[in-house]
């Protein structure tokens, strides 16, 4: 119970947060199969209704996997300051998330971090989002 | 019937007096081309205030605006954390982190502490004993076949209709956009979700025959004075807004307070899901363009990964 006991401490407004996901991430990735990757991105495709970062991770063997992970809302990450331009091919990137049930090799992207420790588009509390403009 | 439009209507002025200074300093807005007042331009209506009013905020309908303040404050912090929820489901379920969202940072205008007005406990009425045998039917089904091919899947992963992109408009996720076009004849809401749009004719027309269904209903508008009214039914009985079934009879009001704000009001009346008819109430803020466009099955991958993930269980049960 203890679970419930910070739910309720944390308020409605994030209880309610899962259904709101545009879908079901737990009937899509596996709580049971953690993943960190380090990997290089080969591109991102900026696609609705979520957008997916493609990477290859090297494994301890030198053996090169490509991994696919999913994003947020193109319109939520653009209006965030976020374009084509911020996540490019050759890019390194940390990501922590969760792989797909099907094993396939995809995650979605809890957190997804550069190599100098920013995790993307987290920190600001005024993004200037649309209902984040400071009222006139 | 009367009596209770009355009575929102006094609810209304209350709290539209209970705007802050910020939100009345000008006047309100003029009248486009053919004479209605106009309500054009991009608005969004999200906002941390709940649908249901918490329970550690029950008897109390409004914030002072200290507490509106407070309580910004406090969400923001909340919400701008890098959270790991103690339960493994519960962070897969959110998907990531906070930061990826775009659910607002401001109480309504009105500073209400649930956007349900009526009943003024701020809570959804409690189900008819035909709602609960459907809404129990529901779960069962999503319990007994919660995947076993896409059209077990809810409307919005099947991206056919998002469940807060109205009618009524609720505020959703992210994208809780919306832009009014006033054409002579019509009123257009472009609904940024899912990019849908909702034409509504004001020549007086008679709602379609009641053997035409539509996912977003079949709305009709007129003004009554500077607010319009927007009267929605023909639904399908899978649109379901909170449980609601096809007879759903959904009136919506829109009054432009200033100029940058609309009140906007919807009333929830359905006898054979709801003990009662209900109210909610939030306003729209006027926010910068442009909307962009959400084209739902462009990439909707999950749908897919739902689906072989459901078939990958299956197997490993099997073993």
């Amino acid at each position: 119970m203890r679970s419930k006991g910070i739910g309720l401490a944390m308020g409605a407004a994030l209880l309610v947060a899962p259904v709101w996901a545009h879908h079901a991430f737990t009937a899509e990735f596996d709580g049971n199969k953690p993943v960190k990757l380090h990997g290089t991105v080969t591109k991102m495709e900026w696609i609705n209704p979520h957008a997916w970062i493609h990477i290859d991770v090297k494994d301890a063997d030198g053996k090169v996997t490509n991994w696919m992970v999913e994003c947020g809302s193109p319109n939520t990450l653009l209006r965030r300051g976020v374009t084509k331009a911020s996540v490019t091919a050759g890019m390194e990137i940390l990501v922590d998330g969760y792989q797909s049930k099907d094993g396939s090799n995809k995650a979605n992207g809890r957190d997804v971090t550069f190599t100098d420790g920013k995790k993307l588009f987290l920190g600001s509390s005024n993004t200037g989002a649309p209902g984040d403009t400071p009222e006139k | 019937m009367k009596i209770i439009h009355v009575t929102l209507a006094g609810l209304g002025l209350a709290a539209l007096m209970a705007l802050p200074a910020t939100a009345q300093k000008q006047a309100p807005a003029p009248r486009v081309a053919d004479g209605q007042p106009n309500l054009e331009g991009i608005w969004t209506n999200a906002t941390i205030t709940p649908l249901e009013r918490p329970p550690e905020l029950a008897g109390k309908a409004f914030f002072t605006e200290a507490e509106a303040v407070a309580y910004e404050k406090q969400m923001a912090e909340r919400n701008d954390v890098d959270r790991r929820p103690a339960s493994v489901q519960t962070d897969v379920a959110l998907g990531y982190n906070a930061a990826w969202w775009d659910r607002g940072t401001r109480v309504v205008k009105t500073r209400r502490t649930s956007l349900v007005i009526d009943p003024p406990d701020g809570h959804i009425p409690a189900l008819t004993p035909d709602g609960e045998r459907r809404a129990a039917a529901r779960a069962a089904d999503i319990r007994l076949h919660a995947a076993d091919g896409p059209e077990n899947r809810s409307l919005g992963e099947r991206c056919i209709l998002w469940p807060t992109a109205g009618p009524p408009m609720m505020p959703g996720p992210y994208n809780s956009n919306y832009q009014i076009l006033q054409i002579p004849g019509y009123v257009v809401i472009f609904i940024e979700m899912i990019h849908e749009a909702r034409m509504i004719p004001l020549d007086g027309r008679p709602h379609l025959p009641s053997s035409v269904r539509q996912w977003m209903g079949d709305p009709r508008g007129h003004w009554d004075g500077n607010t319009l009214v927007v009267d929605t039914t023909n639904f399908t009985d899978k649109t379901r807004f909170h449980g609601a079934s096809e007879n759903l009879h959904l009136v919506e009001r829109f009054t432009r307070t200033d100029a940058d704000t609309i009140l906007y009001e919807f009333k929830v009346e359905d006898p054979a899901t709801f003990t009662k008819p209900w109210t909610a109430q939030m306003t729209l803020s006027k926010t910068g363009g442009p909307l962009y466009e959400y084209a739902c099955h462009e990439g909707n991958y999950s749908l897919v990964g739902i689906l072989s993930g459901a078939r990958a269980e299956e197997k490993d049960r099997q073993k």
